[in-house]
């Protein structure tokens, strides 16, 4: 049967068309579609020129162009992507001008995606009816391929977007896994900066730190001097949102003339505890919500970190303290009488209750060679390892001192010259010792500056208050006032601390002087040393009633057999 | 996990830092290291050659960020070369092919700072 030329023509249209089909159907991408579509074209028709334009952000934009250079399309309207008259208006205006010859759009149920722009064909004849025809029938075979390309472009940038969320999270999981183990503050704050710098593409950045309320700013590449002063005259608890744009520039206007564009605040337990300043990205993006979001969390990540290791740090200073208070108190613990010599003529008692804080009472009874007795009780200002070496400096210039067989005024001036060049400024000790005689009953003594100890005698009190200054304020200058007094039997000596008359009650009430004279003037007769002790003691137990003992209670009873 | 090391070598006035194992933050100061010293020694133009690198986190990317100006601002720059899919991955996903030359060899790399 022979073939008609109209049926030729069919044949090659539709095996065209086929192949057409095939080809682009083949493919996802873009590319290979659009540059199928105007090979064909060219083909078909034999043009030598032409190209397709895609809807690119509301806007047509040519892509695949053939026989046309690049620079004869800069000349290509903005024309909106739109099935409008106007639209179509503008691309006629534009092929007439450019001397082409065919304008088609590419229409899916989507609308406009692009238009395809064919020139003269070679034999410079015009394109027939037959062939607008064929080439709407490749356009909407196109326009399908086209708008799964699109579709795969918008998953593929969905996917980059999910790739990214991803990124962002285990940064987080990755900080938080650094940040969770105590490390030096340099550290936290560098990968802080590492952290964002590797997410933003930013090259300039402060981070400001507010510790122990001053603020510090650790890891900077702008001046550090200007955003300090600067921070310094606003008041960073109301940062309280991130803060960017022109909100930056109206009102933190010298922080964007560092140019900083972004101000994140760190925050713990809802403070604003430092701040994040960041510059420019350098890829010129700008800081999306998400982005800011990411920095908030990484920021009080940070913040809490620090705050973490600032705690860690003051407990294991606490914990140096307490351990320098226990060495404080092996000292003092030491320099104490371990125990107290007997004497036929005299009956002594002492004790002494240290404070939980350590305080600075010391007492000796140092007995030269069965000779005489030397009571001494002093008060050491201060607290501490301080108050202990100094206190144990006084105890070995006692002992040496004592062998010497000085004066007892003249011994008491020598101390003060040793305790006062060993002292620091503003260190001092109440002082007073005395010399009680063996073979005659005899007390010697001399106060300086110690509460007077109390000599009891036939229901009379007596104040020992003679001497001179307190230890360690200056050499001596006037030599130390000593007394000398005749003991009867039944006398009864107390030398205590503040610690005895100022122990206070939970209604911040001391003991006082009087009432610790009144018991004593209630003294019976038969009573031991030892006894009047603890009666005083259990006094002053009952007044306070179990509240924390503040200062050292120190007390030395002796009665005269 | 590969433990993370480096390696510096030298070919003319071009420096090669081998990077291998784990970049992360745990072991972003050992790199920060390597270019502090560089910068200290003014050795400017930098490879850094990933063939061996498992492994990038975001912070390990913070560290180029941190030194590429200073290298710059000298006339030098910092080329990456010879990275394993995954760990271009990370660097294109966060925009570092726009700010960083990135080449699929270290020879590559080292020519572009011969020809310049």
């Amino acid at each position: 049967m022979p073939h008609s030329s109209e049926d030729i023509r069919i044949k090659r249209n539709l095996t065209a068309l086929v192949e057409f089909s095939r080809a682009v159907n083949s493919s996802l991408s873009m590319d290979f579609t659009l540059n199928n579509l105007l090979l064909s074209c060219f083909g078909k028709f034999l043009t030598t020129k032409g190209f397709v334009a895609i809807n690119s952000n509301g806007f047509l934009t040519p892509v695949v162009l053939k026989g046309i250079n690049k620079e004869e399309l800069e000349a290509f309207p903005k024309i909106p992507a739109e099935n409008t008259d106007d639209s179509k208006a503008m691309m006629r205006s534009f092929v007439k001008e450019n001397n082409l010859k065919l304008c088609e759009p590419i229409v899916s149920s989507r609308g406009l995606l692009g238009c395809i722009v064919l020139g003269e064909k070679i034999n410079k004849s015009d394109y027939t009816e037959d062939e607008v025809d064929f080439l709407r029938t490749i356009l909407g075979i196109a326009a399908t391929s086209i708008e799964n390309s699109l579709f795969v472009d918008e998953l593929r940038g969905l996917n980059r977007d999910l790739d990214k969320r991803l990124n962002r999270l285990s940064s987080l999981f990755e900080l938080s896994k650094e940040f969770g183990a105590l490390i030096e503050e340099e550290r936290i704050s560098r990968l802080l900066v590492y952290s964002l710098l590797g997410n933003f593409l930013v090259s300039s950045y402060a981070i400001c730190y507010l510790e122990d309320k001053k603020l510090k700013v650790i890891e900077s590449t702008v001046p550090k001097q200007p955003v300090l002063d600067y921070l310094g005259t606003i008041n960073l608890q109301s940062v309280t949102n991130p803060v960017s744009g022109e909100n930056l520039t109206a009102s933190f206007e010298p922080l964007s003339r560092l140019k900083i564009n972004l101000i994140i605040p760190m925050k713990y337990q809802n403070e604003t505890r430092g701040l994040i300043l960041l510059g420019k990205r350098m890829n010129l993006a700008e800081y999306s919500d998400a982005d800011i979001e990411f920095i908030t969390s990484v920021g009080n990540l940070a913040i809490m970190s620090l705050e973490n290791r600032r705690l860690f740090k003051e407990a294991l200073e606490k914990q140096r303290l307490e351990e320098e208070l226990e060495i404080a108190k092996d000292i003092q613990r030491n320099l104490l009488p371990k125990n107290l010599p007997q004497f036929e003529e005299y009956d002594i008692a002492a004790m002494t209750v240290p404070s939980k804080q350590v305080g600075g009472d010391y007492y000796d009874i140092i007995s030269t060679a069965g000779e005489d007795v030397y009571l001494a009780i002093a008060d050491v200002s201060g607290k501490g390892v301080p108050a202990s070496l100094l206190m144990a400096n006084l105890q070995a210039f006692l002992k040496s001192i004592t062998i010497q067989n000085l004066g007892l005024s003249d011994a008491t001036g020598l101390l003060n010259n040793l305790v006062t060049e060993n002292t620091s400024e503003g260190r001092f000790i109440t002082f007073f010792w005395c010399k009680l005689l063996r073979n005659e009953k005899k007390l010697i003594y001399v106060n300086a500056g110690h509460n007077p100890p109390l000599l009891i005698r036939n229901n009379k009190l007596q104040y020992l208050d003679k001497g001179g200054m307190i230890f360690g304020v200056m050499k001596t200058f006037v030599p130390y006032a000593e007394e000398i007094i005749e003991l009867q039997s039944g006398d009864l000596l107390v030398l205590f601390t503040d610690g005895v008359t100022e122990a206070k009650n939970r209604f911040d009430r001391e003991f006082t002087d009087e009432k610790l004279e009144t018991l004593m003037l209630g003294v019976k007769g038969e009573m031991k040393a030892g006894e009047i002790m603890n009666m005083i003691k259990s006094e002053i137990d009952t007044y306070v009633e179990g509240f924390p003992q503040s200062d050292d209670i120190t007390m030395i009873v002796v009665k005269v057999k | 996990m590969s433990e993370f090391f480096t390696n510096l070598k030298e070919n003319g006035t071009v420096n090669i830092v081998e990077l291998g194992g784990y970049l992360d933050a745990h072991t972003a100061p050992q790199l920060e290291n390597v270019f502090s010293d560089l910068i200290k020694s003014k050795r400017f133009n930098v490879v850094v050659n990933f063939e061996q690198l498992n492994y990038i986190s975001s912070a390990g990317l913070g560290v180029f960020m941190a030194f590429i100006e200073t290298m710059r601002e000298n006339s030098g720059d910092i080329k990456l070369a010879a990275m394993k899919p995954n760990v271009y991955n990370i660097f294109d996903l966060l925009g570092f092919p726009l700010l960083y030359e990135i080449f699929n060899s270290e020879n590559e790399a080292i020519d572009k700072f011969i020809k310049q």
